[in-house]
């Protein structure tokens, strides 16, 4: 079943599964549309913008359940096997890290709606902008992998993952030291420090598509594989 | 050519004749006329043989001898191969052509087919969208560019306007696309980068509104000094004059500047929102009260209000566009005049006027009228404290709202200003 992927020229699965598959992408689309509106409201202080965000979630959520029971229905009437069957599975899992990162960018956009009405500091969220430029990229770069079942490039998101953890472990110290120095900051930097964290989960979650579609096109579950051996694995063995 | 069968046919029935005759010869004539046919069928079969092993190879001219019908079957094969290979080749020197010229196409050009797979994408395309080269022939485009704004553009059909979308995951780079449906089911997308004139439009509007409140400060302290000299009752006779045009002019410029302010917000491209159902009765009297305060209005003032159905959209945008053209009105007909108010809605839309019997307005300047600082008779608007920027901020606020602003004037008898509402405006 693997050379079904081993190739480079563009494989089709059946229609059902390719609608399947478009239907994600969409989903993910507009995901993508979130968060990056959600940090351009906390790097502009757009508070209209953030509420638009908050509010939009219901449209993520509304994809999930709609590719969810269309999930059901190939499931049910198809009985798919083997690469077909994987997909289906990967696409599951998938749309439900999709949802949570369109909460993580709820969560931002109704904090970049409060802090928009605080004072901006001098940096204006500078290294929030880079962190979330970092995870919108992490984010494309493992759907772009889903579209093409490319492992080579869902290998470097994961690896990415890590950069991302440091960056923010980054910003979470300097937000402490910064409310140590100034009472008057804490209110402003602990909303600053959750949209942190808010970000460094949605590079989490683009990590786990990016281990989901090496399983699908490889076989092999690499999620609790050490870094250094990943590539070892992946590509290493052609199989 | 016909005598080659002909020569055939004689050749064949010559040899079953010498058969037949050899084998009464020898005793059977039957077994003389089988080894005869025999031998014909061997022939043949040994030249077929050899056109067959010919056609496996790519070979066009070496081709093989032979007798009878067969050297010209031979020579046609060889001139239809001939003929199919250049044809070949021609063909792919177009395609070359049109590869290269492709290539150096500025935009990005993709082309799809009714499944949205992508066919061909140019070398422009590659870059600005991040395609792959080989693998990503025979995607479709959905699963690459995945922008919610090009996904809707793209399945709802209408290409009538270009689309301008974002394109992810950068949050600067902005796209103009057009898609041309062609042939049976192929459809061209040409996307053009548009992030440089989209910086320029942020650039311009931001200046503009940060200019505009700039220079409210310093012009709030002049008009308040000038209030207190005004009202100060020292003051000598000769400074009487002078305070109050000084006033006058600071009123035009505070005016001036809300004005800018104003159409710099209604600028934006968002649509407002739908949430608030104003009353166009209330609004439509409140307008004519407001002429009526107007020193220049005409006697005759009157609203016709067609219909109960309200507008979707915000009370203070509509209420600017009201004001507006009801103050152009006021400004531009005699005191003898008349200045109607009217107000129609149905299922197809609703429509709100403002008619007047002024001076009119000539064909060749109504396309510019809606240009800011425009005017058609600069001094006359000036006097009367126009700013130019009224009809600019009608239409914003119109677009705002989904309407349109349609102009009707015959110079001498007057004019008629009708926004359009669409149906999905109204309640």
């Amino acid at each position: 079943m693997n050379d079904q992927f081993s190739t480079h020229i563009y494989r089709k699965f059946n229609e059902n599964l390719e609608g399947l598959r478009t239907n994600v992408m969409e989903m993910g689309g507009l995901v993508e549309k979130q968060v990056t509106d959600a940090i351009e409201a906390i790097v502009s202080g757009d508070s209209e913008l953030g509420l638009r965000v908050a509010q939009d979630d219901y449209k993520v959520n509304a994809m999930e359940v709609q590719i969810d029971e269309e999930c059901n229905r190939v499931l049910a009437t198809m009985s798919p096997a083997a690469a077909d069957l994987r997909l289906l599975i990967t696409v599951i899992k998938t749309i439900t890290d999709l949802e949570r990162i369109g909460d993580e960018a709820e969560r931002i956009g109704k904090l970049a709606a409060q802090l928009a009405t605080e004072e901006r500091p001098s940096g204006s969220y500078r290294e929030l902008r880079s962190l979330g430029e970092h995870v919108i990229e992490m984010l494309h770069d493992s759907l772009d992998a889903f579209s093409r079942l490319d492992p080579v490039d869902a290998i470097s998101v994961v690896e990415e993952d890590k950069l991302v953890d440091e960056e923010y472990d980054r910003i979470s110290r300097e937000c402490i030291s910064l409310m140590m120095e100034d009472p008057r900051n804490i209110r402003r930097f602990m909303d600053v420090s959750w949209v942190a964290r808010s970000l460094e989960r949605i590079g989490d979650h683009a990590t786990n598509i990016s281990e989901y579609v090496i399983y699908l096109v490889k076989g092999k579950d690499i999620r609790h594989t050490e870094t250094d051996q990943l590539r070892a694995q992946v590509i290493g063995n052609k199989d | 050519m016909p005598n080659t069968w002909s020569v055939t046919i004689t050749r064949l029935v010559v040899a079953l004749v010498a058969g037949a005759l050899i084998g009464w010869w020898y005793g059977s004539v039957a077994a003389g006329l089988f080894a005869a046919a025999m031998g014909l069928l061997a022939w043949h079969l040994y030249h077929l043989y050899k056109l067959d092993r010919w056609l496996k190879t790519n070979d066009l001219e070496d081709f093989p001898t032979g007798l009878g019908i067969w050297p010209d079957t031979f020579a046609r094969v060889s001139f239809f191969r001939g003929r199919a290979r250049r044809r070949g080749k021609r063909l792919r020197a177009l395609l070359k052509e049109f590869r290269l010229s492709a290539s150096a196409f500025p935009d990005a050009g993709v082309i799809l087919n009714s499944d949205n797979d992508l066919l061909y994408f140019n070398k422009a395309a590659r870059e600005l969208l991040g395609l792959k080269k080989k693998s990503d022939r025979g995607q479709r485009i959905e699963n690459l560019i995945r922008v919610p704004a090009f996904l809707e553009y793209l399945r709802n059909g209408d290409f009538s306007e270009p689309g301008e979308f974002q394109l992810l995951p950068s949050l600067d780079v902005w796209v103009s696309c057009r898609i041309v449906p062609y042939g049976p089911e192929q459809r061209l997308v040409v996307l053009q980068d548009i992030s440089r004139s989209k910086r320029l439009e942020t650039m311009r509007r931001d200046f503009l509104a940060n200019a505009s409140h700039e220079l409210r400060t310093p012009l709030t302290v002049i008009t308040g000094y000038l209030d207190t000299l005004e009202g100060d009752e020292g003051l000598p006779d000769y400074m009487q004059h002078p305070l109050t045009e000084m006033n006058a002019q600071a009123a035009r410029m505070r005016t001036l500047l809300e004005d800018l302010l104003r159409l710099s917000e209604l600028e934006s491209s968002e649509l407002s929102s739908r949430e608030e159902r104003v009353d166009v009765a209330a609004l439509t009297s409140a307008a004519k009260q407001s002429a009526k305060a107007l020193e220049h209005c005409p006697d005759k003032v009157e609203v016709k209000v067609n219909s109960g159905i309200g507008i979707l959209g915000v009370h203070s945008e509509l209420q600017s566009v009201i004001s507006n053209l009801v103050v152009n009105a006021v400004n531009h007909t005699e005191r003898d005049g008349r200045i109607e108010i009217h107000w129609d809605a149905d299922d197809e839309g609703g429509r709100l006027s403002v008619v007047d019997s002024g001076i009119g307005i000539d064909e060749d300047d109504i396309p510019r009228l809606t240009e800011r600082f425009y005017r058609i008779d600069a001094g006359r608007s000036r006097d009367k404290g126009g700013t130019g920027l009224g009809l600019a901020i009608v239409k914003h606020a119109l677009i705002r709202h989904e309407a349109e602003l349609e102009i009707d004037s015959t110079p001498g008898i007057g004019s008629r200003f009708t926004c359009i509402f669409p149906p999905n405006r109204l309640a």
